[in-house]
């Protein structure tokens, strides 16, 4: 081992993508192919009054147009949570992208001019847009028969509150009442958009009974799933297959529209297309980050440690709950934070809006929690005087620690990465005039999942490792060839990759939860451990030696001691194969156990009670002030992870160096706006600013390196998701300490900050008293069943 | 639904094509109309006269008086970087330089960022400032008007039907002691609009002070041109005569803001409420002011301003 990993190579889809030559799913074509396009509602809450497709379907040009007529009469639940969407709106429209029919013609042109022959009337209903008045007694209903939705047995649900979890150890309240010190706050993040630069792509083609999905999905095999149960198909007849991704972040993770155009397929009787436009990208997708209201209350002892913390966390779900019913636990995960607290009560609910539906975009609910629990922190930390880095450095956990549930931490690098990244971004040293630092901690979980493998050496001497893996762009899969190559004594360049097709690769999760080298790594592992094993027992007959004397290195088996004595791959392949074999291996390896922990006290227990190898990280953000327009530009950030064992530095690294500026855009200018009406007032690149080139910082990234017991292939963590969770955080605390004004709104746009400068805070309510003590048992929502804080109590300076 | 497409070699006969075909609309460089179109704002027209072939719209030339003849096909990226714009109309070479992305800026032209009418169009600030006066003609007639004079509104310019094309642009030479400069609130330091804009042109009496600053001059004259706070590019009069005769200092230039930020009436939108809109005129104002002045006394301010402008003390 080690010949391989940790050294840069080139990734194989490469060059393809470098070169303008890689196919998306966009640029594929099929024979006779018509073009699909969605009619959506336009308007955010109604009552379809009447619906008549006969003049469109009539249209020149026109093979198809169906509605939820025209596919099985039921609701789907596509993370298997909430049954609680149709396919096509039936009767009510719940949000502006939801769609209500679809069209196949010959030309984009003739599918637009049937989309507008549709008649269709609406009865507007009224809207449910603030999640805290959702909540309220008498709040309209975004679901009105929500109690009859199928769902999973652990959801605790009423009302407009779809799923709501908790994260509760010791007795907060008393500690709370014990603490010398209490600090209040108020957070609210705005909704934020993934944003992938290839927008949503499908094109899905008959043959007999069986239908190939051509789709821009971070999660085949779950699309696989759902087309089947959404069409009432077997899953065998069903084949997804993944082009190039031109990026996710977790916006394609999920089912989305592979049944519409696969049903749309079917009644055109040709194959069919469909390429989302921009505005389709932002307002139908369901997989936005969620809009959230995070209340926290934390209370000190006087030497600056944390006692206990409660927190209230309201996350606006839109209008179906797809996997949103899993994050609320997640965001109570993180808003105890990297922090060893022996008293917590987190609640967190998940609120249906009249907005699109959220999900799991990239680390969901990690980087506004963070950055509200970071920014808190550096208040905890003021008010007992402490330096930020000192203060933390206090409570961070180390090993021996108890997680929120009682996990047991293992050594790990959070206080080695809060010390490294306070010495790369120079804290404490002399800052030219304007500029200022901010620091975030932050922790993150891996994800143990099925995956499997295939690797096969051919006579040739050249590898093939067949996965069910999905390539998002962030070249995890490419990196499976380094693993294969470590374990074969073979350069990752020996070998290709067959990957994203249903019918070949094994069940994998897909490009989400930052789960790929984690599970389909150890997969792979295992699966050349069987062809190693085949190639020594080849190898010592071939060579007259002991197996325990054979070593595999650049391509070859040789005797330790003599290189005279030896033979290629390729030989032993041949050999193999002359002799009837051949050199073929399966793995998907074991998976990881989630540490012992105590979830008796939590509801909505959905899987994340405990951080399976959590990563540990923290970024500190050297940034540029502009006092008079509240413009922040971000000059430095240094980024410094815990993610175990780095087995692909020059990919971690670009997971990192990414995550950082996507995580830029968060921080300062990303961010839904909605109007009154419900409908998004930004759904273009122009207002929606994702940061450019040009807004990169200097970004310096280092790693602590702490293997996992229990992690991944050689003691790997996730590396996915953490670094976007805690830059706006260290942002946030750069721009208080600039200014003196805390910006507890987010995205902290010019405006926000120049308002937060002039008044003190930007002027979110803070909780007006304690924040009410969570019912302990499973189903009682708090007191009154509505969000336990008070309205406004003006700010808190 | 036809549709109708031109690509002319002589400006005759684009001239003619406008003239017997009413809904034909001219399109060089397409960064408004096609981006336009593809968000859905307003169709493509059913016809369209390509004008990018012309060469009586392209190229630019020195003129005798020093004026700066400049052809309506004269792109972004040229104005940014030409060494006359640069340092004779440097507020021209300011916006020209953060129009868009590099593709836009190679792309996209002053012909049409001018006749596109948009109260958020960079290059037209500094043209009017810098007294610049356009070429209209039509098949049968040919005129001059004030750049100041061919936006209306939104969208909508001084030219009558048939007189569509815009030929060429005047840019006198600026008289000797004066600097300009535009500078743009920008929210990304890239690929942005204008919230709000201001182009600020300064003409200093006396001499520089000693280390090349304007300390112990007097402003001569000043002009003001403001971007995206009105349904055209306006100037800031009230604000401009304030100056006249003071020394260019902070307190004079914040003075000006405040007066320019009076004038205006900034709408409240997705980019930025009218209150902040407001505050913000008056920095970029004053701001703008200070780079001008800064030029006009021999002391380099990079283009573009709007970058060297980003926390600058004024």
């Amino acid at each position: 081992m080690t010949a391989t990993i940790e050294r840069p190579f080139p990734r194989a889809d490469g060059p393809a993508k470098a070169t303008g030559q890689a196919d998306y799913t966009g640029d594929l074509t099929a024979p006779g192919m018509a073009h699909g396009r969605f009619l959506v509602a336009g308007r955010a809450h109604a009552r379809i009054r009447r619906l008549d497709v006969t003049a469109a379907r009539t249209r020149p040009g026109v093979f198809a147009v169906i509605t939820a007529a025209d596919v099985p009469d039921r609701l789907y639940a596509s993370s298997g949570f909430v049954a609680d969407r149709p396919l096509f709106a039936r009767n009510v429209v719940r949000y502006e992208g939801e769609v209500v029919a679809a069209v196949a013609a010959a030309t984009p042109e003739a599918a637009d001019a049937a989309l507008r022959a549709i008649e269709i009337e609406y009865e507007d209903l009224p809207l449910v847009l603030d999640v805290e008045r959702a909540l309220q007694p008498g709040s309209p209903l975004v679901h009105e028969n929500w109690a009859g939705y199928e769902k999973d047995g652990e959801i605790v649900a009423e009302g407009n509150m779809a799923a709501r979890s908790t994260i509760v150890k010791g007795d907060a309240t008393a500690a709370l009442g014990a603490a010398d010190v209490v600090v209040r706050e108020r957070y609210v993040a705005d909704m934020i958009h993934p944003v992938p630069i290839e927008p949503h792509a499908i094109l899905a083609e008959w043959s007999g009974d069986r239908v190939t999905i051509h789709s821009s999905s971070q999660v085949p095999f779950a699309a696989r799933t759902m087309v089947a149960e959404t069409l009432e198909i077997p899953q065998h007849r069903v084949r997804v297959v993944v082009s190039h991704l031109g990026g996710g972040f977790g916006g394609k993770c999920d089912f989305h529209y592979e049944a519409h155009v696969a049903a749309l397929a079917r009644a055109a009787r040709r194959p069919v297309r469909v390429v989302f436009t921009r505005r389709e990208e932002f307002t139908m997708p369901d997989k936005v980050g969620h809009g959230m209201v995070v209340d926290l209350e934390t209370g000190l002892s006087s030497d600056g440690r944390i006692v206990a913390r409660r927190g209230r966390i309201l996350l606006d779900c839109g209008a179906y709950a797809a996997d949103s019913p899993v994050l609320g636990q997640i965001a109570c995960m993180e808003a105890v934070g990297p922090y060893r607290i022996p008293h917590v009560d987190l609640d967190a609910r998940l609120v249906y809006t009249n907005r699109v539906p959220s999900g799991s975009v990239r680390a969901p609910t990690g980087p506004q929690t963070c950055w509200a629990v970071e920014g808190h922190t550096d208040e905890l930390a003021a008010r007992v005087g402490l330096d930020p880095v000192e203060f933390r450095r206090r409570n961070l956990v180390t090993a021996g620690d108890e997680g929120p549930t009682r996990q047991l931490f293992e050594p790990n690098g959070a206080l080695r990465a809060l010390d490294e990244a306070a010495r790369r971004i120079g804290w404490g040293s002399p800052l030219p005039a304007g500029e200022s630092i901010g620091i975030a901690a932050g922790w993150w979980f891996s994800m143990p999942s099925a995956s499997g493998a295939f690797v096969r050496i051919d006579a040739d001497g050249r590898g093939r490792i067949v996965t069910g893996a999905q390539e998002n762009g962030t070249g995890a899969v490419m990196a499976l060839a380094m693993l294969a190559g470590d374990e074969l004594g073979m350069a990752p360049e020996d070998f290709a990759i067959v990957y994203q097709d249903t019918d070949a690769g094994p069940y994998d999760t897909g490009s989400a939860g930052s789960q790929t080298t984690f599970n389909a790594g150890r997969a792979v592992v295992e699966a050349a451990r069987e062809v190693r094993t085949k190639v020594i027992a080849a190898a010592a007959e071939m060579l007259e030696a002991a197996h325990a004397d054979l070593e595999l290195r650049d391509g070859a088996i040789s005797v330790v001691g003599s290189p005279d004595r030896r033979v290629t791959i390729g030989a032993v392949a041949t050999q193999v194969q002359d002799d009837g074999g051949l050199l073929l291996g399966a793995g998907s390896g074991t998976a990881p156990t989630k540490p012992e922990h105590d979830a008796s006290a939590c509801v909505g227990r959905l899987g994340f009670e405990a951080f399976a190898s959590p990563t540990f990280f923290c970024q500190a953000a050297r940034v540029k002030v502009d006092r008079a327009t509240g413009v922040v530009r971000v000059l430095e950030v240094a980024a410094v992870n815990d993610i175990g064992r780095v087995l692909n530095p020059r990919g971690a690294a670009g997971q990192i160096t990414g995550g950082v500026v996507q995580a830029i855009g968060t921080a300062l200018t990303e961010g839904t706006v909605y109007g009154a009406d419900g409908r998004q007032r930004n759904a273009a690149l122009l207002d929606y600013k994702l940061p450019t080139a040009a807004d990169a910082p200097t970004i310096d990234v280092g790693f602590i390196e702490a293997p996992a017991a229990n992690g991944g292939p050689y003691g790997a963590k996730g590396v996915g998701e953490p670094p976007i969770v805690p830059t706006a955080g260290a942002i946030g605390n750069a721009i208080a300490a600039a200014t003196g004004a805390r910006v507890r709104r987010l995205p902290m746009t010019p405006e926000r900050v120049w308002r937060a400068m002039r008044e003190g805070s930007d002027g979110a309510a803070d909780p007006g008293g304690p924040l009410a003590p969570a019912a302990a048992s499973a189903g009682e929502p708090a007191s009154g069943g509505a969000v336990p804080v008070g309205a406004s109590a003006g700010n808190r300076r | 639904m036809s549709h109708r497409w031109a690509a002319p070699t002589a400006l005759a006969d684009a001239l003619g094509v406008l003239a017997t075909d009413p809904g034909a609309r001219p399109v060089a460089g397409g960064t408004d109309l096609v981006v336009g179109s593809r968000q859905g704002r307003r169709p493509l027209p059913d016809s369209i006269v390509a004008i990018d072939r012309i060469p009586e719209l392209a190229g630019q030339r020195a003129d005798p008086d020093g004026s700066l003849v400049l052809g309506a096909l004269t792109s972004h990226a040229w104005l940014a970087s030409a060494d006359a714009v640069v340092s004779s109309w440097t507020a021209l070479a300011d916006a020209a330089a953060i129009v868009g992305s590099p593709a836009t800026r190679g792309t996209g032209t002053l012909g049409g960022n001018i006749m596109n009418a948009s109260p958020a169009a960079e290059t037209v600030g500094p043209l009017i400032v810098a007294g610049a006066v356009a070429t209209l003609v039509s098949s049968t007639a040919k005129r001059q008007l004030a750049v100041a004079e061919v936006a209306t509104g939104p969208g909508r310019t001084a030219a009558t039907a048939g007189e569509l094309l815009l030929t060429e642009v005047r840019v006198p030479a600026p008289p000797e002691g004066s600097g300009s400069a535009y500078v743009r609130l920008e929210y990304r330091a890239a690929m942005e609009i204008a919230v709000v804009g201001a182009t600020a042109f300064v003409a200093l009496d006396g001499s520089a002070g000693g280390d090349g600053s304007a300390a112990r001059a007097t402003i001569r004259e000043a002009r003001i041109a403001l971007t995206a706070v009105a349904p055209t590019i306006i100037r800031a009069t009230a604000a401009e005569e304030r100056l006249a005769g003071r020394s260019p200092d902070a307190a004079a230039f914040a003075a000006a803001g405040q007066a320019a930020a009076a004038a205006a009436s900034p709408i409240s939108d997705v980019r930025a409420s009218a209150e902040y809109r407001r505050a913000m005129i008056e920095v970029v104002v004053a701001r703008a002011l200070s780079a001008a002045a800064r030029r006009a006394a021999g002391e380099d301010v990079p283009v573009p301003a709007s970058r060297w402008a980003h926390g600058q003390e004024v």
